[in-house]
């Protein structure tokens, strides 16, 4: 049985409440925090810590909260990015449903660390009923101490509001979610100058993700250095992972990162392997930006290591043969699933969310969703595919924020990867209309040659 | 640190010395010829443009002196300020250039191409910029998209279709008028530029949406079809405005004023911006007093009019043989065949060779 931090209680009956919360142990991180941790204490426990930011990017929290610009009587702002839009990622939802209380002592932690005297959660619209259990968890919070005005007699005050998104996948880019909370249009920022020195109302903010601020919760209890103690290298701790797909218990899991992939998709404890007897054929490891992966590049590194549920394992390879942990999004495809028709609705998820701001991103995606359905539909043509290539090979890098990165990877890997497909597609049109292309040989063992000398190695 | 702290900064293997905070754009325009990048949406009199059009984008191959990494991506160079001892490559970069074709690419994917019959036609960003960094021929074989109509008022047109998503004009509305009534509404592909309901835009100073608009999508009401700008003949005129600076262009046919625009610099850039009343109301050359021709770059079709110093053609020989005349004058027509129109040109012997001459 893996180690869980973060869903631990999340079993227990009327864990939602404060009472129960309270009860099961909850607030003694904040108290220890409050009385007996300095800001700065905080801040270098997080860097022991090592956990890195569990939105995606992975960048180290500890690092991201030190650049935080200080100007002597500007107010600075923790904002908790809940706008989770990511297709095939659920895991914030989990946690602020059943959990909100872990968030909300979390984030008190967090605005003390940071000097934090209005907190946001800026939350997505599709959760329609979330803020209402976080608001009802903001008030049990205020009416035991926790929040409001010297919290715990030091001095410190602290609110958290709920702020509601209109339902825009761009606002859960840092600047674009800070346009969005002081009432403007979600349009990216262009970077520089970084949220850290201007953000919100051009004061100094840092934007965090629902799950690493929830970590902070087990960090302080625990201690950053024994934080740092679970997983391996320098993916430290817990990850949420949200499954979803071709596998029998989909779901959010709390993984310590030690775990293979294959594991994790057919363990009883984890994904439960992939109904109906069916076998694998691709995996989507961290969220739909991240680059697809066929079976037996997902299960063994080129190496021929076994792939582990880490941001180094996930990665290796790079983009050529490897993926990203991303925001945990696991999706699992079996062998009757259509790679061409997946990309396709990637890529109408991408025209359809990106915010226009910048030409290469609002022409580009278009242009790629509209091949992409021709080829769908049985009207490719060969020189599609180099040209679709081409496109997202224009827009990766050269757009304000990584939504252009985002709807080009996954493009990009399905062509890398998965190019007869795309071919049996346009030279088959008729058939790939009844049919699907199948597993095919995604799921062969890929050669690894052994010389002399790498068996000295 | 003195307030003029002086940056060295190399573009193209150029280097010059511009003040702290400047940006890499405006440094390259400095040095000034093609090692300025182009730039669709950044307008240096408007806070807060740029970045958005991607055209200008370029490679910094080395970031500053004291951190010399160079940065990972291109970067907008509209947006981006130099540091000391920053190198940056533009037309040198072949990274660059494919990524500026990328993105006229991009920018002319859904543009209609209505050059012929859009008024901005000859003093278009777009046709200038596709004409220098593009590519001939579209790979897009889909149809171009297409918005329903506004209607925005008797003096401003809007052609949704060849918009690029500049949001210059929004920013104008911001910064020079009482109220902005329109912005862009949508996001994506389908994003435009409109009132949120049908409102005209009659603010006073709006009309400079119209020349800070880099293509025809926001183009003079009262100017619609009424002219090309290349048989215009561009005078500068002022009056006096208690509004606005009265510093004007006059664009002329003859005698009659066909519209009236703010000056432009040699970046397509307003001097200064003017009230409606001048570009909208004043259309008579007595409301104004001429200054004389606008000088206009040569590169510009506008040019080509040859109203600016039009002096009557000298006397060739003389002026190439410093006024000698002379010694001998042969009629092409009494030498050779090849103007003549009955002549088959295909029957005329090759070029003659010096044999020809010995034989005789």
């Amino acid at each position: 049985m893996a180690i869980k931090l973060l869903l631990e209680k999340a079993h227990v009956q009327g864990i939602r409440t404060y009472e129960v919360y309270r009860r099961e142990g909850g607030y003694t991180a904040l108290e220890k925090a409050l009385k007996e941790l300095s800001p700065e204490a905080i801040v270098e426990e997080l860097k022991k810590s090592g956990m890195r930011g569990r939105g995606g990017a992975g960048f180290p929290t500890g690092m991201k909260w030190s650049f935080i610009a200080k100007p002597e009587g500007v107010p600075r702002h923790l904002v908790c990015n809940a706008d989770e839009s990511e297709p095939g990622t659920f895991k914030d939802r989990y946690l602020m449903e059943f959990l909100p209380h872990l968030l909300i002592e979390g984030l008190i932690i967090s605005s003390f660390a940071l000097g934090s005297n209005a907190t946001y959660i800026y939350i997505r619209g599709e959760y329609a009923w979330i803020p209402d259990i976080l608001e009802e968890a903001i008030r049990e919070a205020k009416a035991a101490g926790f929040l409001g005005n010297n919290i715990l007699g030091t001095g410190f005050d602290c609110e958290i509001y709920v702020q509601r998104g209109a339902g825009a996948y761009i606002c859960g880019e840092e600047t674009a979610l800070i346009e969005s909370l002081e009432g403007k249009r979600g349009n990216p920022r262009i970077k520089p100058p970084f949220p850290a020195i201007k953000g919100v109302w051009d004061r100094p903010t840092v934007v965090n993700n629902v799950e690493t601020l929830a970590a902070l919760v087990p960090i302080i209890k625990m201690g950053g250095e024994e934080y740092a103690k679970i997983g391996i290298g320098r993916s430290t701790g817990t990850k949420l992972i949200s499954a979803c797909g071709n596998i029998n218990k989909p779901g959010v899991y709390e993984i310590d990162m030690t775990i293979s992939v294959e594991e994790f998709i057919y363990s009883d404890e984890y994904c439960g392997g992939i109904p109906n007897g069916k076998r694998l054929k691709a995996c989507i490891p961290g969220g739909s930006s991240v680059p697809i992966l066929p079976a037996n590049l997902l299960l063994k590194t080129t190496k021929g290591e076994t792939r582990y549920m880490n941001y180094e394992s996930l990665s290796d390879g790079g983009f050529a043969t490897g993926s990203m942990m991303g925001s945990g999004g696991f999706i699992v495809l079996d062998e009757d699933q259509c790679i061409v028709k997946h990309t396709y609705t990637l890529a109408r998820f991408y025209r359809h969310e990106s915010c226009g701001q910048c030409s290469p991103c609002r022409e580009g995606t278009g242009w790629m969703e509209k091949i992409l359905k021709n080829i769908e539909t049985g009207k490719g043509k060969m020189s599609d595919i180099d040209l679709l290539w081409d496109i997202q090979r224009k827009i990766e890098g050269n757009t304000i924020c990584p939504l252009g990165d985002a709807a080009a990877w996954p493009v990009a890997a399905a062509i890398r990867h998965f190019r007869d497909e795309f071919e049996w597609h346009i030279t088959n049109p008729q058939e790939a209309q009844i049919r699907n292309f199948g597993l095919a040989h995604y799921a062969d063992p890929i050669h690894i040659p052994v010389t002399e000398h790498s068996k000295s190695i | 640190m003195s307030e003029q702290q002086l940056f060295k900064v190399t573009i193209d293997n150029i280097t010059i010395e511009v003040p702290a905070g400047t940006s890499i754009l405006e440094a390259a325009r400095k040095i000034g010829g093609e090692v300025a990048p182009p730039a669709m949406c950044f307008y240096s009199k408007l806070k807060g443009s740029g970045g958005k059009c991607r055209t200008c984008l370029v490679e910094v191959s080395k970031g500053s002196e004291k951190d010399p990494r160079p940065m990972p991506k291109l970067v907008a160079s509209c947006r981006t300020t130099v540091m000391d001892g920053m190198e940056v490559k533009n037309i040198t970069s072949p990274k660059v250039i494919d990524a500026r074709a990328g993105v006229v690419e991009f920018l002319l994917l859904n543009h209609p191409l209505d050059c012929p019959i859009c008024d901005q036609a000859g003093e278009c960003h777009l046709q200038d910029l596709s004409y220098e960094h593009g590519k001939e021929g579209t790979r897009y074989e889909f149809q171009r998209r297409t918005f329903k109509k506004h209607d925005l008022g008797p003096y401003i047109q809007l052609h949704m279709t060849r918009c690029i998503m500049c949001f210059r004009c929004v920013f104008t509305a911001d910064q020079l008028t009482e109220n902005r009534v329109h912005g862009v509404l949508d996001r994506g592909d389908h994003a435009e530029i409109a009132t949120f309901i049908e409102k005209s835009l009659d603010n006073d100073f709006i009309g400079n949406v119209i020349d800070v608009c880099p293509v025809g999508a926001l183009t003079d009401k009262t100017f619609r079809f009424k002219n090309r700008v290349w048989f215009l003949k561009p005078m500068d005129a002022h009056r006096d405005c208690p509004k606005c600076s009265g510093k004007v262009t006059l664009w002329n046919r003859g005698e009659e004023v066909f519209r009236v625009t703010a000056r432009k610099d040699e970046w397509g850039e307003v001097e200064d911006w003017i009230c409606n009343e001048c570009r909208f109301e004043k259309k008579h050359s007595n409301d104004w007093v001429i200054e004389g021709p606008r000088e206009i770059s040569r590169h510009s079709v506008i040019s080509q009019g040859h109203y600016l110093d039009a002096v009557k053609p000298t006397e060739t020989f003389l002026a190439v043989n410093d006024g000698r005349a002379p010694h001998l004058l042969l009629d092409i027509h009494t030498e050779s065949d090849v103007n003549k129109p009955e002549i088959e040109l295909s029957l005329i012997n090759g070029p003659a060779h010096s044999n020809n001459f010995n034989s005789k």
